[in-house]
């Protein structure tokens, strides 16, 4: 308090230190969420600090950072379009918009802008956290902590990786951690640290952790110890075999779909690994015939395509292929042997060992591997990828005319049973009345299962008997499925809408990770086996949705409109954030591209059906912990008592003693005034007790700290009377 | 035998005499080993006088008494140069000044002039006259009094100057039974006649010196110059206590010490102390005055807000 303020050099280099931590913090988070303005928080961070070394008063510096974060904002959600009144009028109704939402406790449905402006206000509150710890506390070492353990975190069960990071962090961190505590120990002294002096102390500091922190990173990498335990979570955490019982089948690709529906357990088994910088849909084939019950491929099999490996692909329509501005490899390694490929959205060219040929049956896009007229397998091959893009503004243009337009049959596609109740059609048609194009209509139907209180779940499905249609059933009696219930009954609709569809089968992206040459491999397992849907948009060919609740499609939707900001949630931010509103609001998954949100959700869900018994857990704990602070008087002088007995005797202890008995003589109800001297207190302490104890301890106390009599004394004898008032005074 | 013995001693001694004012004698003594004056402010006939004899008689030490009236010159405090027709040359007589223990009665009586000689010479502790120095022989004490009801044909000493003073005490009178003791005490016979001496100069030399070894913690320093510069920024107090009032409780806590047998200073010494050191050390606001507060209240309230230093500079 009486002391003198930080040093500035000090305080810009603790600042720059706790900059770097900050910004470790932010890095996975842009990472895994696709924020793309990492440099907008930076930023912030950067000018709350320097008010901070300014020392700015707050009516200076509160509305500068409001103005900059309205800036941010307006930055991020207009980019290139200039301030001007009617954008700066858009946003502030969106950000009001969002006071109505939190009040009806809809947090899904807040808007971009608003949840930009609450990350703004973490880490708003964040950074003045950080100040105080190193202004006033001169303590990191929670933050520090707190920033490894995130970070480990997220290293374990997510895609990113924090081999970097673990390195950047634990060197600026050490140095924050040992610099503060040269500047707590120039404070104990009471006095201010020359330049000489702090450079004394503080190089000793930077050479050693420097030196360790390079001699550990060229220190060679030892491969882990134990078996990566996060598979074995996962499957603790999702509950294998705490299933249903009935209609248990295990996870995987399995060709025959014409019964579907019943629960299922996790299957582990990796079935390929793909290095590959971004993340595919793994595409295997296509069905085209709903039975009520399933799938069947029924069309007339038209001739295999042979395909030399290396060639140009031409599939699917080479007219219809969309443009791709970057091109993409993939390496896949199969695990399991397939006679199939998978294959990702956009392959141009599949690259395998010259003795086989690659046959396509074009009704079902299945690419079977064939050495001298018979099945075979592969053990690797490459992909070269095409990354499709498609124009929104083309897509949005599409028309239910244009298909008259188009040369292909498409009844194959538009097939649906006679027996299909009548409310599937007229659910669907509900659904895509409101909206024009073929593209909207389809994306109207994938969002629906999201916003309408669909549930994913493994377990809890049910199977469709008799009559039963088995998208009549989920779409309106269950309302649980997985990925099978969403992508059929995406279809079903999208065919009672005349939009011509097809159901997909493959796998999902997997679990991404860096492995040792620095490129991302995704593992893909039988969990990953999933089917989504695939809608013919007219102009465009087959294009892929995904309606399950909890996966992202992938597909390059490029954000081409006319920067129209006549509806402030106008769809390209709602296309760019979606996959994390999807994340949040998911309450289960199966497979999912991070394990980490797999298991964070899952947590969300057990906590939202034990809710009650959460709240009276915590209504619990809270009125135990009470009670045990109401009662520390009792507890703390025996916790005391048998601390110190094992300590050895000395002034130090001492002091620590006698501090910890005025503590104890507080809390019985001896208030020291802080105008009262040690032996005032003492005397109305004794007059209470009898005896003179607490003034014998008192003179000893007062021989040490203002005589400086610290190095002989009865310790033990103390320690003795001591423990006695100290006992006495418990309450 | 340790210095708190040896003390205690001259204060039984004195005790034999002055009944029930036990804390004045040491208030004395602690300005008498500190190296300071004391400034007793009373009314006649509660046994000033007493207190200084006994106190001069329990130390062997030399006793002299100047009675101030209006008339009264310098010279006759300090001395005078007389021409000796024998030796042809002028001598200097010292006056009652030149003495240990110094008992000037009724300071307030006499002209500022002779007032400002007598000051002068305690602060120095040495005698100017005729352009000849001479020092007063240690140890030195002057114990002055003033009569505070009267008014009439008086000088009040200018507060700028009390600050020679290191103490200023009230006597007060004696509780009832305790008048009657001295009563009986002085029935047959004068107490002070049979008084011993307990204690010798060369002693009380040796005290003054380890009343310097007495150890005062830089928290003790600290808080002593919080109580100080509060009195500076009190809104009653037009001029506050000096630097020098800082130093003179600093020396007389460890004159205090020495006599309660400890070599270190405590917050209590110092509480204890401030206000016979700070009190005539300020000078309050008329408003204040019209108000009827006193310094010594000024003084208590800041004892009661200024805190004790209980833990080591710098730790919590």
């Amino acid at each position: 308090m009486k002391e003198g303020r930080t040093d500035m050099r000090f305080l810009i280099l603790m600042y720059a230190l706790a900059f770097v931590l900050l910004w470790e913090w932010l890095l996975p988070v842009i990472e895994l969420t696709d924020t793309e303005y990492i440099a907008v928080f930076l930023y912030f961070i950067a000018i709350s600090f320097l008010f901070g070394l300014l020392k700015m008063r707050w009516w200076l510096s509160v509305p500068l950072k409001l103005i900059y974060l309205f800036w941010s904002l307006h930055y991020v959600f207009f980019e290139s379009v200039m301030l001007s009144r009617e954008t700066v009028s858009l946003l502030t109704q969106d950000l009001l918009s969002n006071i109505g939402i939190i009040a009806a406790w809809n947090w899904e449905g807040i808007t971009n802008p608003f949840r930009t402006v609450l990350f703004f206000v973490l880490l708003w509150m964040t950074i003045y956290l950080i100040r105080h710890w190193i202004e006033v506390r001169k303590s990191i070492l929670l933050f520090y902590a707190m920033t490894v353990i995130f970070i480990a975190v997220l290293d374990t069960f997510s895609s990113y990786s924090a081999e970097g990071a673990i390195f950047r962090i634990m060197v600026s961190g050490l140095l924050l951690i040992g610099l503060l505590t040269i500047s707590r120990i120039s404070d104990r002294h009471g006095r201010k640290m020359g330049t000489g002096m702090f450079a004394t102390f503080s190089l000793p500091l930077l050479f050693a952790v420097i030196c360790s922190s390079a001699f550990a990173s060229f220190m060679p990498d030892r491969g882990p110890v134990w078996a990566d335990p996060v598979p074995f979570l996962k499957s603790v955490v999702q509950g294998e075999g705490i299933g249903s019982g009935n209609f248990v089948s295990k996870s995987g690709y399995d060709t025959d779909d014409s019964k579907l529906g019943g629960a299922f357990s996790q299957d582990n088994t990796v079935v390929f690994s793909a290095t590959v910088p971004k993340k595919q849909y793994w595409k295997i084939e296509t069905k085209n015939t709903y039975t009520s019950k399933g799938w069947e491929q029924l069309s007339s099999e038209t001739l295999p395509v042979n395909i030399v490996p290396g060639s140009l692909l031409a599939f699917d329509g080479a007219d219809s292929l969309p443009e791709g501005t970057g091109s993409l490899h993939a390496e896949i390694n199969m695990k399991e042997q397939l006679p199939y490929l998978v294959y990702p959205y956009g392959t141009s060219k599949i690259h395998t060992r010259t003795d086989v040929v690659l046959q396509n049956r074009e009704e079902t896009g299945q690419f079977w591997v064939m050495k001298d007229g018979e099945e075979t397998e592969l053990d690797s091959f490459g992909i070269d990828i095409v990354e499709q893009k498609y124009s929104l503004t083309a897509l949005r243009e599409t028309s239910m005319d244009d298909y008259a337009l188009e040369s292909v049959d498409f009844t194959e596609f538009l097939q649906l049973p006679e027996q299909l109740p009548d409310r599937v059609r007229e659910l669907a048609l509900d659904i895509t009345g409101k909206e024009e194009s073929v593209y909207e209509k389809a994306k109207s139907i994938e969002r629906y299962f999201a916003r309408n209180g669909f549930m994913y779940d493994q377990q809890n499905v049910a199977v469709p008997k008799g009559n039963e249609d088995y998208v009549d059933q989920f779409l309106f009696d269950t309302k649980r499925g997985y990925c099978d219930n969403f992508s059929t009954s995406m279809v079903v609709m999208l065919r009672a809408s005349d939009i011509p569809a097809r159901w997909v089968k493959g796998f999902a992206p997997g679990e991404g990770k860096t492995n040792s040459r620095g490129k991302m491999e995704y593992t893909v397992t039988n969990n990953e086996a999933h089917s989504w849907v695939e809608a013919y948009i007219p102009g465009f060919g087959w294009m892929p949705f995904e309606p399950t609740i909890g996966f992202s499609n992938t597909t390059g939707i490029e954000y081409d409109l006319e920067t129209d900001m006549s509806d402030p949630e106008a769809p390209e931010m709602e296309e760019r954030e979606k996959p994390e509103v999807d994340r949040a609001e998911t309450p289960a998954k199966k497979e999912e591209d991070s394990g980490f949100i797999a298991f964070f959700s899952k947590t969300d869900k057990f906590l939202r059906e034990n809710a009650w018994i959460g709240i009276i857990g915590i209504a619990v704990l809270l009125v135990i912990a009470w009670n045990v602070y109401k009662h520390r008087g009792k507890w703390i002088p025996k916790l005391l008592i048998n601390t110190y007995r094992k300590k050895k005797t000395d002034w130090d202890m001492y002091t620590k003693q006698y501090k910890s008995l005025l503590k104890q003589l507080d809390r019985f109800g001896f208030k020291r005034t802080d105008s009262m001297t040690l032996s005032e207190y003492a005397k109305t302490v004794d007059r209470h007790f009898g005896g003179r104890r607490m003034r014998m301890l008192t003179e000893a106390y007062e021989r040490g700290l203002y005589g400086g009599y610290t190095n002989h004394g009865d310790w033990a004898g103390l320690q003795e009377i001591w423990e006695d008032l100290i006992n006495r005074a418990s309450c | 035998m340790t210095s708190a013995e040896v003390i205690d001693k001259v204060l039984a001694n004195i005790d034999k005499v002055m009944i029930g004012k036990r804390d004045i004698a040491e208030l004395s003594v602690t300005a008498l080993l500190a190296g300071g004056h004391v400034l007793l402010e009373d009314v006649p006939g509660v046994g000033k006088t007493m207190m200084v004899k006994a106190l001069a008689k329990s130390i062997g030490a030399s006793f002299k008494r100047i009675q101030f009236t209006p008339d009264l010159l310098p010279s006759d405090v300090l001395g005078v140069s007389i021409y000796n027709p024998k030796e042809m040359e002028f001598e200097f007589r010292p006056g009652p000044i030149v003495g240990n223990i110094v008992l000037a009665d009724e300071i307030n009586r006499t002209s500022p002039k002779t007032q400002a000689a007598l000051l002068e010479s305690m602060e120095e502790s040495s005698v100017t006259v005729d352009g000849e120095t001479i020092r007063i022989p240690q140890p030195f004490f002057v114990m002055a009094t003033q009569n505070p009801i009267e008014y009439e044909g008086t000088y009040p000493l200018p507060e700028a100057q009390l600050d020679r003073f290191l103490f200023k005490l009230k006597m007060g009178y004696p509780k009832r039974g305790e008048e009657i003791e001295v009563l009986s005490r002085a029935e047959k016979s004068v107490p002070i006649d049979h008084l011993e001496t307990v204690l010798t100069i060369q002693e009380l030399t040796e005290l003054q010196q380890a009343v310097k070894e007495v150890n005062v913690d830089h928290t003790i320093k600290t808080y002593i110059v919080d109580c100080a510069s509060e009195t500076r920024n009190n809104p009653h107090v037009y001029l506050g206590v000096s630097p020098r009032g800082s130093l003179a409780l600093m020396k007389s806590c460890q004159a205090y010490a020495l006599i309660k047998g400890r070599t270190y200073v405590t917050p209590d010494d110092v509480k204890y102390l401030a206000p016979f050191v700070f009190d005539h050390r300020m000078i309050l606001r008329s408003e204040a005055k019209y108000e009827g507060i006193t310094a010594n209240e000024i003084v208590e309230r800041i004892l009661m807000r200024v805190s004790v230093p209980i833990d080591r500079v710098g730790s919590k």
